[in-house]
C-alpha cells in the first residue's frame, strides 16, 4: 500500500469502468464454455476481483448476491490459511462453509492471486454452482440430510494448481467424489480458464496504469461505496424495528423454525441482531454467517439504493449479530445445502421489519421459498444417469403502487428457468404443464403475485423426484393490511389412490410413466386493504382467470 | 434509363438520403428532418427535394432501398395490434412467465413489460408433439372447429399468433390451425411460430412470434402506404426493405415478417462500415456509430458482420439473425453529471434533440458530450457547413455547473466528459470483441455518425488500437448502407445430431434448405447479379446449452457439407477463438443447420468528388488535449484533402455534419479511396 494516490472522481470512474468489463468478461466465459445446463441456462455463477486484503472489489453485473458472501469468506480464509506462501500461478479452490468461508458444497470457489512486481495485489474469484458435488443424495441437494458429511464432498482450501502447475491427483481426488464427472471436469476447466482470463486483464490493466493505480482504485472504491451505504442508512428514521417469521420445517423433523430480528438504527450505524432465533436444526437450512449477511445487505441495498455497487463497503456498514450456533449463524456439522430458502425468508424478515420506516419501498412476503425440483433417473434412450434441476420462482410481494409480478424468482435469486423444450430433447421427461397457480395471490389494494405450476412426467422409465418446499404451512403474509397468499404444495398424479400430496420436502419419490409430479410454487402477500383495490384492477382479475369470482367474492368484501 | 439506386434511412432525429448513380458512380446525398408521425412524408419530401437538386428523374430510380424504425417504435411505444394468441394446451402462461426473472435483482419496483397479449386472448388447444417430432396427442377436427367457434365469439381481433410446443421439429397442428384460421376468418393476420423462426426454446420462439403478430396490421398499413407512393413517384423503382440481419427483403417478405425490420436501424450503419472498409481493403473493423443520445458498436471480420440470434428490444425478447450490435447510452447528448458515489457519470440522460446540448442555444442548460467539445475547441464554433450556431459561452456556462462542485477546472471537467464517455464507448467495444473473444488491437476503428470522429482517437488509445478509418460520408453511412445491401433470406433447420455417426440426417437437412433457398434466389432475386449460399451449422459439446455458429465454406462455393473430421476441426477452431479452450475427445452435436441465401443487387463503386486541395488550413483554433495548455490547432476542410497527403496531428477536419479530431499524438493520411487513416503514434 505504497505510494496511494488520491484519485479524481473521473480517473476512478473510467478504471471502474474498465474493471467492470474484466469481471463481466470472466463472467460471459464461464456461461459460455461450461458443460452443465445449470450454468448454461440458468447462470448459476459469479466473478469478481478482490484486493490482496481480501475486500471484494468489483464483482460481475449479473453476479447472484449469495455468491459474493461465499467469496468475500474464501478471500478471508485464503489470506489467513496461506499468507506469505501465495504464489503467481496458484489457484485456489475450496467450497466448505465451516473452513473455506462458503454457503453450501455445490458452489465451488476459485480464486487467482495477482501479482505484481512479486508482490500480491489482489484475487480474481469465480464461484460456479455445480449440479453435483457427491454425498447422499443425486445432485448434493436433497432435503433430509443431517450432517454436512452427507451433503457432499467437503473441499478445505487448497491449491488446484500450484505456480501454474495443475494438481492432477487433486483434480482426480475431486472428480471421482462426484457424480457426472466429465459434467464437473468441463465447468471446472470454465472456471479455470475464467479465473485465468481476469488475471491477464488485471496484468494489463497494470501495464497501462501501473500496480500503484490499481490499488487505489481498489481502496476509493470501498471507502465511496461505504460512503454511499452509510448515507443512505442515515435517511433511515432511527428506532429499533422487529419481526419475526416461522419456516415451515427442516425435512429433518424439526417443524415451525423461528428466525426473530430486531434492527437498532441510529445515525449511520445499523445493526442487524437476530437474538432469539432458533438453534441450528438437523435439517440442511441452517444459514453459515456470511449467508446471512448476504441476505441483509441484499435486502438493505433493495430496499434503499438498488444501483449501489456490491462490494465489502456495504459489508462494511452493516452490524450482524447472530448467536453462534443458531439457525442464522451455525457451526460445523451443520448441514447447510438448502440455505438459499432460508436467506429468502431473511429477505422477508427484513423487509417486513423497516416496513413502517419505509413504507413506499416494501413489499408483501414473496414466496420466500427458493422451491426446486431434482428428477434423476436412467435414461431409457442412451442407458446413461441423468439428473434435472431446477428452481422454481413464485409470486413477489405487492407494493406501494402496483400488483406483485406473477411466476418470478424473488429476492436473492434470479435464475433463469430451463425451456420446456430443452428439458425434452435433454432428458426422458414431458413437461405437462407450465402455468400460473390461480388465487395464489393474496388480497390486497395491490395484490400478492401468483405461484407458478409445472407437471412433470417421466417418458419410458421410472425415476425419482426430490423436492423441496418453503411456505407449504406459513403463508407469505401481507403487509398495512394486504392478505396472505396461497401456499405451495408438490402432488404426486397418477399413484395409487390418484392425486397424493407430497411432504414439502420431498425425498426420493418413485415416479413410474405413468405417474406426474406437480409442483405449485407459493403465491406472495398483498399491499394495503383489500377494500381499497380498484373496480379497474378487480375487473381485470377476473377477466383475465388469474382469480376466481369465488376468490374474489370471498376476499374483497366490500 | 433506370438507372439510380436510392436509399433511405429514416432515423429518429434525420431522414437520410443516398442516391448512386450505376453507370458512374456518381454520389448525392441529402438530409432533412424526419416526421415521426408518419415517416413516409419525410420520404416523400425528401425525395422531391433529392430530385430537385440533382435533377433525377423519377422514372430514373431502379431500386429503393429503405431502413425503417416503424417497427422499433410500434414496440418501444406499445402501439401495435390486439393478438389473440393459440397455443398448446397446459402453456398459456408460457409468454407471461418467460425466464422467470426479474430485469434488475436489486430494484423491487422494476418488472419485465406484461406480455404483448392479454391472458384472456391466449387459447389452448388439445395437442402435443414431441421432442422427436413426434405426435403425442393427435389435434382432432373437433378441437380445431371448438377453437375458431371460440375465435369467432371472442373479441374481433386483427392479428393471430399461433405458437405450440415442437413445431419447429412437426408444422403439422400450427399449419393446419393456420388454414382453418385462414379458411373460416379470412380477414385477420396469422403468424406461425413454425414460419416466423423455426428454432427449438419455446419462449423465444413464441415471444419473437407474437412480436411479428402485433407489428403486423401496423408495419403492412405502413408499407403498403409508402409502396403506393413510391409506385407514383418512381415507377420502375424495385422495393427493397432492410431487416436486422443485415440484408434487403421484398416488400412482400416484409409484410409477412415485420419483426424481421424492429432491430434493423443500426445494422445499415454496419453494412454500409464494411463496404466503406472494402474500398480501403480494411476488412477487419469496430464501427463506432455515435449518434446524439446512444452509440452502437459491431464488429466486422474479412468484411463479414457478427451475427447475434437474440437480442431484447423494450424488454420483449427476439430471436433471429441479426447483426450483433452492442448500443450503449453515451452519445453527443448525453448529460454529465455527479453521481450517489461522487463520481462524474456521462449518460444514460440525454439532452435529445429539444432542448439538446446547451452550445446549440435551444434551451439546454445541462453540460453534455458536445459541450465539452466546445469547451475544449474540438467542435470549432465556426462549424462549417453544418447549419448550427455553436455558442461557446453557453457551453462554458454549463460545464461549469459540473466543474464548480468537483472543485475543478471547466477544462479538465471537459476532459472528464470526454474521458469518461470514451470510457463507456470502450466498454461497448469490449463487449463486441474481448468479450467474444476478438482482440480489438487486431482492428481498425472506423467512426461514424455525427460525433464518431470528435471521440474515436480516445477510444482508440485506451482499446490499443491503431488505426482508424474514417469513410467519406461518416454522416449518412447508414444510407450508404443500404445501396450496397443484398438481398438475404435465412432459412433455418433445427435437428440435434451427435457428430460421431452417420450425418445423413443432416445432409437430408442440407439439401432440403439448399433446395428453399435456390428456390428463393429463382423467385425473389430475379434479375440479381449474382447469388451464393452459405451454410452454417450450431454446434456444441454435448451437454452445452449454448450453441456455436461454424460457417462452412466461402461465399460463392457451393454448400457442402463436409466429412466429421473436418466438421470437428471447424468447431474446435470456433471454440477455442471464443471460449480459449477445446477438448478433443469430448463428444460434439450439431443442434442447427443454417442456409443464408444472398442475391447480390447490381453494385457500382461510389465515386466521391475529387476534393479541391492543396489542402490548406481555413483557420487555426484553440484545441485543448491536456488540461495544461490548449495548442493552437490547424482546420482544415476535408474538400481539400487529397489522396496522399499527411498530417502530422494536432489538426481538426471538418465536412458537412462531421468533426474528426486528430489529436498531437495521432497523424493522418489520406488512402486513395479518400477515407481518412488516422495512425495512433507508437509511444502512445
Amino acid at each position: 500500500m505504497l505510494n496511494k494516490i488520491g484519485l479524481d472522481p473521473i480517473a476512478l470512474e473510467i478504471s471502474w469502468n474498465g474493471l467492470k468489463s474484466v469481471t463481466d468478461e470472466c463472467f460471459l466465459t464461464i456461461m459460455r464454455s461450461a458443460f452443465s445446463t445449470n450454468i448454461k441456462e440458468r447462470h448459476d455463477h459469479s466473478t469478481a476481483i478482490a484486493d490482496a486484503q481480501g475486500r471484494l472489489i468489483v464483482q460481475a453485473e449479473y453476479a447472484l448476491p449469495i455468491h459474493l458472501a461465499s467469496m468475500a469468506g474464501l478471500m478471508t480464509c485464503i489470506i489467513e490459511q496461506y499468507g506469505d506462501t501465495i504464489a503467481p500461478g496458484d489457484i485456489f479452490i475450496g467450497n466448505d462453509p465451516h473452513v473455506a468461508g462458503g454457503t453450501h458444497l455445490p458452489d465451488i470457489n476459485l480464486a487467482m492471486p495477482v501479482f505484481a512486481q512479486g508482490r500480491l495485489v489482489g484475487f480474481v474469484a469465480n464461484i460456479v454452482h455445480h449440479a453435483d458435488v457427491g454425498g447422499a443424495a443425486v445432485g448434493s441437494m436433497s432435503g433430509g440430510l443431517d450432517e454436512i458429511y452427507k451433503e457432499g464432498l467437503r473441499i478445505p482450501i487448497v491449491r488446484l494448481y500450484s505456480k501454474g502447475v495443475l494438481q492432477d491427483d487433486l483434480m482426480r481426488l475431486l472428480l471421482l467424489n462426484m457424480r457426472l464427472p466429465e459434467e464437473r471436469k468441463g465447468d471446472l476447466n470454465a472456471q479455470i480458464a475464467a479465473a485465468r482470463l481476469g488475471e491477464r486483464r488485471l496484468q494489463e490493466f497494470m501495464a497501462r496504469n501501473g500496480a500503484a493505480h490499481l490499488e487505489a482504485v481498489f481502496d476509493d472504491i470501498v471507502r465511496r461505496t461505504n460512503l454511499r451505504m452509510r448515507n443512505a442508512i442515515a435517511q433511515l428514521p432511527d428506532g429499533d424495528y422487529a419481526f419475526s417469521d416461522v419456516m415451515d420445517d427442516d425435512g429433518a423433523g424439526t417443524e415451525d423454525i423461528r428466525i426473530n430480528l430486531v434492527i437498532h438504527k441510529s445515525g449511520e450505524r445499523i445493526i442487524f441482531d437476530f437474538d432469539g432465533t432458533d438453534k441450528q436444526v438437523p435439517g440442511n437450512f441452517n444459514l453459515t454467517l456470511n449467508a446471512t449477511q448476504s441476505a441483509v445487505c441484499f435486502s438493505l441495498k433493495a430496499l434503499l439504493d438498488p444501483e449501489v455497487p456490491n462490494n465489502q463497503g456495504i459489508f462494511d456498514a452493516v452490524e450482524i449479530r447472530a448467536p453462534l450456533g443458531s439457525f442464522v449463524n451455525c457451526v460445523a456439522p451443520a448441514s447447510v445445502a438448502l440455505r438459499a430458502n432460508t436467506c429468502q425468508r431473511v429477505v422477508d424478515i427484513v423487509i417486513g421489519a423497516l416496513a413502517r420506516a419505509l413504507p413506499d419501498r416494501a413489499i408483501g412476503a414473496a414466496n420466500g421459498a427458493n422451491t426446486s425440483a431434482v428428477f434423476a433417473g436412467i435414461d431409457p434412450r442412451t442407458g446413461k444417469q441423468y439428473i434435472y434441476l431446477e428452481t422454481l420462482g413464485g409470486g413477489m410481494g405487492a407494493r406501494a403502487t402496483k400488483d406483485g409480478k406473477d411466476g418470478v424468482q424473488v429476492n436473492i435469486t434470479n435464475t433463469s428457468n430451463l425451456p420446456v423444450e430443452a428439458i425434452e430433447i435433454e432428458y426422458p421427461l414431458r413437461v405437462e404443464e407450465y402455468a400460473l397457480v390461480e388465487d395464489s395471490g393474496g388480497a390486497g389494494k395491490f395484490r400478492g403475485g401468483l405461484g407458478i405450476r409445472r407437471t412433470i412426467r417421466p417418458v419410458d422409465h421410472d425415476c425419482e423426484f426430490n423436492g423441496v418446499g418453503e411456505r407449504f404451512r406459513n403463508r407469505p403474509w401481507g403487509i398495512f393490511g394486504g392478505a396472505a397468499g396461497k401456499t405451495g404444495r408438490f402432488l404426486m398424479l397418477g399413484g395409487e389412490g390418484g392425486e397424493q400430496s407430497l411432504p414439502p420436502k420431498a425425498t426420493g419419490v418413485r415416479l413410474t410413466s405413468r405417474m406426474a409430479a406437480v409442483i405449485e410454487t407459493p403465491g406472495a402477500g398483498g399491499y394495503g386493504l383489500p377494500q381499497e383495490r380498484s373496480e379497474v384492477l378487480l375487473r381485470e382479475d377476473i377477466e383475465s382467470g388469474k382469480f376466481s369470482p369465488e376468490f374474489i367474492a370471498a376476499n374483497y368484501k366490500k | 434509363m433506370a438507372d439510380w439506386i436510392v436509399g433511405v434511412d429514416v432515423g429518429g432525429t434525420f431522414t437520410d438520403f443516398s442516391a448512386r448513380d450505376l453507370r458512374t458512380g456518381t454520389v448525392h446525398i441529402h438530409k432533412r428532418p424526419s416526421t415521426p408521425d408518419d415517416p413516409s412524408r419525410a420520404i416523400l419530401e425528401g425525395l422531391k427535394e433529392l430530385q430537385q437538386k440533382t435533377r433525377i428523374s423519377g422514372e430514373d430510380i431502379a431500386r429503393f432501398a429503405h431502413g425503417t424504425t416503424v417497427a422499433t417504435n410500434a414496440l418501444l411505444q406499445r402501439k401495435g395490434a390486439t393478438v389473440r394468441l393459440i397455443t398448446t394446451r397446459g402453456f398459456r402462461d408460457l409468454v407471461e412467465i418467460g425466464r422467470q426473472v426479474r430485469p434488475l435483482i436489486y430494484d423491487l419496483q422494476e418488472d419485465a413489460p406484461a406480455p404483448l397479449v392479454s391472458r384472456s386472448n391466449r387459447l389452448e388447444v388439445s395437442e402435443r408433439i414431441g421432442s422427436r417430432g413426434e405426435i403425442i396427442t393427435e389435434l382432432t377436427e373437433a378441437e380445431i372447429a371448438r377453437l375458431i367457434a371460440d375465435l369467432q365469439a371472442g373479441p374481433k381481433v386483427e392479428s393471430i399468433a399461433i405458437c405450440l410446443l415442437f413445431s419447429f421439429l412437426n408444422p403439422v397442428h400450427e399449419q393446419r390451425i393456420a388454414a382453418a384460421i385462414r379458411a373460416e376468418i379470412p380477414d385477420v393476420f396469422v403468424s406461425i411460430s413454425s414460419e416466423v423462426q423455426p428454432e427449438f426454446r419455446e419462449y423465444e420462439r413464441f415471444s419473437t412470434t407474437l412480436i411479428n403478430a402485433f407489428l403486423q396490421p401496423e408495419v403492412g398499413r405502413y408499407m403498403e402506404r409508402l409502396k403506393g407512393a413510391i409506385a407514383l413517384v418512381a415507377p420502375n423503382a424495385k422495393f427493397g426493405i432492410f431487416q436486422s440481419s443485415g440484408g434487403l427483403m421484398s416488400i412482400d417478405k416484409a409484410l409477412e415478417f415485420p419483426v424481421r425490420t424492429a432491430l434493423s436501424g443500426p445494422a445499415a450503419g454496419a453494412v454500409g462500415a464494411a463496404a466503406a472498409g472494402g474500398k480501403s481493403a480494411v476488412g477487419d473493423i469496430v464501427t463506432l456509430d455515435i449518434g446524439g443520445t446512444s452509440t452502437d458498436v459491431c464488429l466486422i471480420r474479412s468484411g463479414q458482420m457478427e451475427i447475434a440470434h437474440v437480442r431484447d428490444i423494450a424488454g420483449f425478447r427476439i430471436r433471429l439473425p441479426m447483426v450483433d450490435i452492442h448500443t450503449v447510452g453515451a452519445g453527443g447528448g448525453s448529460i454529465a453529471h455527479i453521481g450517489p458515489d461522487g463520481l462524474m457519470k456521462v449518460g444514460p440522460e440525454s439532452a435529445g434533440a429539444v432542448p439538446g446540448p446547451a452550445c446549440y442555444c435551444k434551451g439546454g442548460v445541462k453540460p453534455t458530450v458536445s459541450d465539452a467539445n466546445v469547451v475544449l475547441g474540438r467542435l470549432p464554433a465556426s462549424l462549417a457547413g453544418g447549419g448550427m450556431i455553436i455558442d461557446r459561452d453557453k457551453a462554458v456556462e454549463a460545464v461549469r455547473t459540473i466543474a464548480d462542485p468537483l472543485g475543478i477546472s471547466v477544462v479538465k471537467a471537459a476532459l472528464g466528459i470526454c474521458g469518461v464517455v470514451s470510457s463507456n464507448m470502450t466498454r461497448a467495444i469490449r463487449a463486441v470483441s474481448t468479450q467474444k473473444g476478438h482482440d480489438p488491437r487486431d482492428f481498425a476503428l472506423m467512426p461514424f455518425g455525427g460525433a464518431g470522429g470528435l471521440h474515436a482517437a480516445d477510444v482508440a488509445r485506451s482499446l490499443g488500437i491503431r488505426r482508424i478509418l474514417v469513410p467519406t460520408a461518416p454522416g449518412i453511412l447508414c444510407a450508404e448502407g443500404l445501396i450496397e445491401a443484398d438481398l438475404q433470406e435465412n432459412f433455418v433447420f433445427t435437428c440435434r445430431t451427435p457428430l460421431n455417426g452417420s450425418l445423413s440426417a443432416i445432409e437430408a437437412a442440407v439439401k432440403q434448405l439448399d433446395e428453399q433457398a435456390q428456390q428463393w434466389i429463382a423467385t425473389e432475386a430475379r434479375g440479381a447479379e449474382g447469388a451464393y449460399r452459405l451454410l452454417t451449422l450450431d454446434m456444441r459439446y454435448v451437454g452445452q446449452n449454448y450453441e456455436l455458429p461454424v460457417t462452412l465454406g466461402q461465399p460463392g462455393e457451393t454448400p457442402d457439407l463436409p466429412g466429421t473430421d473436418a466438421l470437428k476441426d471447424a468447431f474446435f477452431e470456433a471454440h477455442q477463438r471464443s471460449y480459449g479452450h477445446v477438448d478433443r475427445d469430448a463428444p460434439i452435436e450439431i443442434m442447427n443447420v443454417r442456409m443464408k441465401a444472398v442475391a447480390r443487387l447490381s453494385q457500382v463503386a461510389p465515386v466521391s468528388e475529387l476534393p479541391v486541395g492543396p489542402a490548406k488550413a481555413s483557420e487555426h483554433h484553440d484545441v485543448w488535449f491536456d488540461e495544461k495548455t490548449p495548442v493552437s490547432t490547424p482546420i482544415y476542410p476535408r474538400s481539400t484533402l487529397e489522396a496522399g497527403i499527411r498530417i502530422q496531428g494536432p489538426a481538426i477536419i471538418t465536412q458537412f455534419d462531421t468533426t474528426t479530431v486528430v489529436p498531437p499524438w495521432a497523424s493522418l493520411t489520406v488512402d486513395p479511396a479518400l477515407s481518412l487513416i488516422l495512425e495512433i503514434d507508437d509511444a502512445q
